[in-house]
C-alpha cells in the first residue's frame, strides 16, 4: 500500500504565493483530512500533487510521481471537480472513456456505478444530474481502477445527509483496507468523524499536521470550568501552578476557566488547600473550535459582519482594550495571549507538528 | 500513447455531437452536389448525353465529387463544418472542466495532445472520403447520360487534396482552441478569419496596390494562410490552371500546401508548447 509523500510543494500566481513549501505524508490505512479556509490553497495543492499545475516541489505515490504512471487510475483515484464530465455523454460512457485509457474492463464500470448508487441512471446524461449525483459519478471515476490511493477535493459537496454518511463509511472502509485517503472538506463535523490525521493550511502555508486528537487537544478551547465560592484564592493557586504554561480566567463571579491543568490536578490542588469546589467540568474543544482558532487570521477572504449605523462607534466609556474582564494573570504578570505552539518534535513530513504557524522546523 | 489513443477514440465516439456534425458535414457536401447536379440535369436534359473528353471528365468529376471546390474553394463548406469537431474536441475539455479528468486518466500531456490530433484528424479524413465517394455516386446517377473518361489517379489525388485541406483546417482550429481555451471564440475565429480578416486584408492590399500602382502588394496576399489553403483545391479560374510555379501568382497546389500546412504546423507547435507549460 502506498504512502503519499509531498515535499516542498509551492506555487505562485503572478507573484502571489498560493502554496508555500508544503511538506506532509499521507499514510496507508488512514484518512487524512485536508483543511484550510477558502482560498488557502487546498485545491491548488491537490493539483500540484497530481501534476496538473506547474509548480515547485515533488509529490510521490509509492515513491513515483503521478505523471510516471502509464495507468494512473489503477494507482491513484482523484476527484477534483464538482462535475467533471461532458453533460451529454452518459455516465457509463464517461467511465468507459476513463477505463479505456487505463486498461480497465467495462465490467468494472458497471461495478463502480453500483457502488456509488448510480446504476439506475448509468445511461442518463449527467446534464440532468444533481450536484450530489455528480459527486457520486466523480467518486465512481476515482474508484474505477480500485486504486490504493484516493485524493478527493470536497467530495461531500452537494450530498444529502444520507450521502454524507455513506461517503464517510465508504472512505473509512477503504482506509481500513490499507488505502491512503487524502480528502479535503469544509464539513468539520464530518471530518472529525472521519479523519485520522489532519493537514491544516492557511494562505498556502502549513499550520498543523498530525493526528486529529493532537490537533484538538492543543486548542485553547480545551478547558476546565471550576465553580467555587473561593474563586480568587483558587485562581491564585492555579496561576502559580501553571507558571505561564496556561491560563486561568474568571468568566463570572465564582466561575473559573482553566487552560493547562486537567480536572484531576485542579481538584487535588483545591483539596490540598481546603478550597471548596461546587463543580469541576472538563470541556473538550471540537475540531471546529480548534480549526477556527488555528486558522484565525489566515482566511484569504474575510467577511464583515454588518453593523447597524446606530451601533457603530465606541461603547460608553471608550473602547475596551486589553484582556477581558476577570483575566487572572498567572504569577501576577499579564501574559501574552497564549498562542498555539505544538511540540516541535520530528519533521512534519512524517506527521509531526510545525514549530509555529506557517513555518517548518 | 496507446492509452491516449484509446481514451480519445472513446471520447470522440461517445458524444452525440460527433455523429451529428459528421453526418451533417456529409449531408451538406453530398446534398450540395445532389442539388447542383439535379439543377443541371433538369435544365439541360438533352445536352448531357454524350462522351466527355479526358480534360472535362477530370474537371466535372473533380468538381462534382468535391462540391466544386476546384472552381472556388469557399464552396467546400464540408471542411468548415467538420472542423467544428476540432474546436469541440478541445473546447469541451476547458468548457466542462474535463481537462483535469483527462490528465488524471492520461498524465502524459504530449500523448494527450498528439492523440487528439491523430484521432480527430483521422476521423475528419474519413468523413471527407465518404463525402467524396457519395458525391461521386450522386453525380453519376444524375449524369448517367454522359460517358466519362475516368482518370482514377487524378480523382484519388483530388480526394487527397480535400483530405489534406480539411485535416489541416481541423488541426488549425484545434491548435487555436488550445491557445485561447474558449470554445465560442474559437468557433467564431474559424469563420471570421478566412471570411472576414483575410478578405479585409485583401481589400486593403488591393486598394493600396491601386493607389501606389504596385501590383506586387496585392500579389503578396497569395501567402495569406486561407488564401493559400484554398489553392490546394482550386485548379480552375476560367481555364485549366496548369504548369503553375510553386510559389508564383497564383500558388499551385504544392505551394498552397506548403504555406497553409507550414502555418498550421507553426500554430500547432505553439499550442503544444502552451499545453505542456500551462496549468490544467
Amino acid at each position: 500500500m502506498a504512502v503519499i509523500e509531498a515535499r516542498g510543494l509551492n506555487k505562485t500566481y503572478k507573484g502571489k504565493t498560493a502554496v508555500a513549501n508544503l511538506s506532509f505524508d499521507v499514510h496507508p490505512g488512514t484518512v487524512t483530512g485536508f483543511l484550510g479556509p477558502n482560498g488557502s490553497g487546498k485545491s491548488t495543492t491537490m493539483r500540484l500533487m497530481l501534476a496538473l499545475d506547474n509548480g515547485g516541489g515533488t509529490c510521490t505515490f509509492d515513491g513515483r510521481p503521478f505523471a510516471s504512471y502509464t495507468q494512473p487510475m489503477r494507482e491513484v483515484g482523484a476527484l477534483l471537480e464538482a462535475k467533471p464530465f461532458h453533460p451529454t455523454r452518459t455516465a457509463r460512457n464517461h467511465l468507459r472513456m476513463l477505463a479505456a485509457a487505463n486498461g480497465i474492463p467495462d465490467g468494472r464500470v458497471d461495478e463502480v456505478l453500483g457502488i456509488v448508487g448510480l446504476a439506475d441512471v448509468a445511461q442518463k446524461h449527467p446534464s440532468t444530474f444533481s450536484l450530489g449525483m455528480g459527486q457520486r459519478l466523480g467518486l465512481a471515476a476515482a474508484l474505477l481502477g480500485n486504486p490504493h490511493t484516493l485524493i478527493l477535493d470536497e467530495p461531500a459537496n452537494g450530498l444529502d445527509p444520507q450521502g454524507i454518511r455513506w461517503m464517510r463509511d465508504l472512505l473509512k472502509a477503504l482506509a481500513a483496507e490499507g488505502r491512503s485517503i487524502f480528502v479535503s472538506s469544509h464539513l468539520l463535523s464530518e471530518m472529525a468523524l472521519m479523519a485520522d490525521e489532519l493537514v491544516v493550511i492557511g494562505r498556502g502555508r502549513m499550520i498543523a499536521n498530525g493526528p486529529v486528537a493532537e490537533f484538538t487537544n492543543r486548542s485553547r478551547g480545551n478547558h476546565v470550568t471550576v465553580r467555587t465560592p473561593q474563586g480568587h484564592d483558587l485562581a491564585a493557586l492555579i496561576g502559580h501552578r501553571l507558571a505561564g504554561q496556561g491560563s486561568v480566567q474568571a468568566v463570572e463571579p465564582g466561575v473559573l476557566q482553566v487552560v493547562g491543568l486537567d480536572a484531576q490536578a485542579i481538584g487535588d490542588l483545591a483539596f490540598d488547600n481546603q478550597i471548596r469546589i461546587h463543580e469541576l467540568a472538563t470541556q473538550q474543544a471540537s475540531l471546529e473550535d480548534a480549526f477556527l482558532e488555528m486558522t484565525g487570521g489566515a482566511e484569504e477572504y474575510q467577511a464583515q459582519t454588518p453593523v447597524a449605523p446606530w451601533r457603530q462607534g465606541p461603547p460608553p466609556g471608550g473602547p475596551q482594550q486589553g484582556p477581558p474582564p476577570g483575566w487572572m494573570p498567572p504569577g501576577g504578570a499579564p501574559p501574552p495571549a497564549p498562542p498555539y505552539a505544538g511540540p516541535p518534535q520530528g519533521p512534519p513530513a512524517t506527521g509531526g507538528w510545525p514549530d509555529s504557524r506557517g513555518g517548518q522546523p | 500513447m496507446t492509452s491516449a489513443l484509446k481514451y480519445e477514440w472513446t471520447r470522440l465516439t461517445t458524444l452525440r455531437s460527433t455523429w451529428w456534425i459528421s453526418g451533417g458535414s456529409i449531408l451538406v457536401g453530398v446534398g450540395f452536389t445532389f442539388f447542383v447536379a439535379m439543377v443541371i440535369q433538369l435544365n439541360t436534359p438533352t445536352e448531357l448525353v454524350d462522351d466527355v473528353n479526358a480534360d472535362y471528365s477530370r474537371f466535372i468529376l473533380d468538381g462534382a465529387m468535391t462540391q466544386f471546390s476546384n472552381i472556388d474553394p469557399s464552396f467546400y463548406l464540408l471542411a468548415y463544418v467538420v472542423a467544428i469537431l476540432g474546436v469541440l474536441t478541445w473546447g469541451h475539455e476547458y468548457r466542462h472542466g474535463m481537462i483535469r479528468a483527462t490528465l488524471t486518466a492520461v498524465p502524459n500531456r504530449t500523448a494527450v495532445w498528439s492523440a487528439k490530433m491523430v484521432v480527430v484528424g483521422a476521423w475528419v479524413g474519413v468523413v471527407v472520403v465518404v463525402s467524396c465517394v457519395l458525391s461521386l455516386l450522386v453525380t453519376l446517377v444524375w449524369f448517367s447520360g454522359l460517358s466519362f473518361e475516368f482518370d482514377l489517379g487524378y480523382l484519388l489525388l483530388a480526394v487527397l487534396k480535400r483530405v489534406a485541406f480539411t485535416v489541416l483546417l481541423t488541426w488549425l482550429a484545434m491548435a487555436t482552441t488550445v491557445l485561447i481555451r474558449h470554445q465560442t471564440f474559437s468557433l467564431v475565429m474559424l469563420y471570421l478569419w478566412p471570411l472576414g480578416v483575410e478578405t479585409m486584408i485583401r481589400l486593403l492590399m488591393l486598394a493600396m496596390s491601386g493607389v501606389t500602382g504596385n501590383k506586387d502588394l496585392y500579389d503578396t496576399t497569395r501567402f495569406l494562410p486561407f488564401n493559400a489553403g484554398g489553392r490546394i483545391m482550386q485548379n480552375w479560374q476560367g481555364d485549366f490552371q496548369e504548369n503553375l510555379s510553386t510559389f508564383g501568382e497564383p500558388l499551385n497546389a504544392l505551394g498552397g500546401l506548403v504555406v497553409f500546412g507550414g502555418f498550421t504546423l507553426a500554430v500547432m507547435g505553439v499550442s503544444l508548447a502552451a499545453f505542456l507549460k500551462r496549468d490544467a
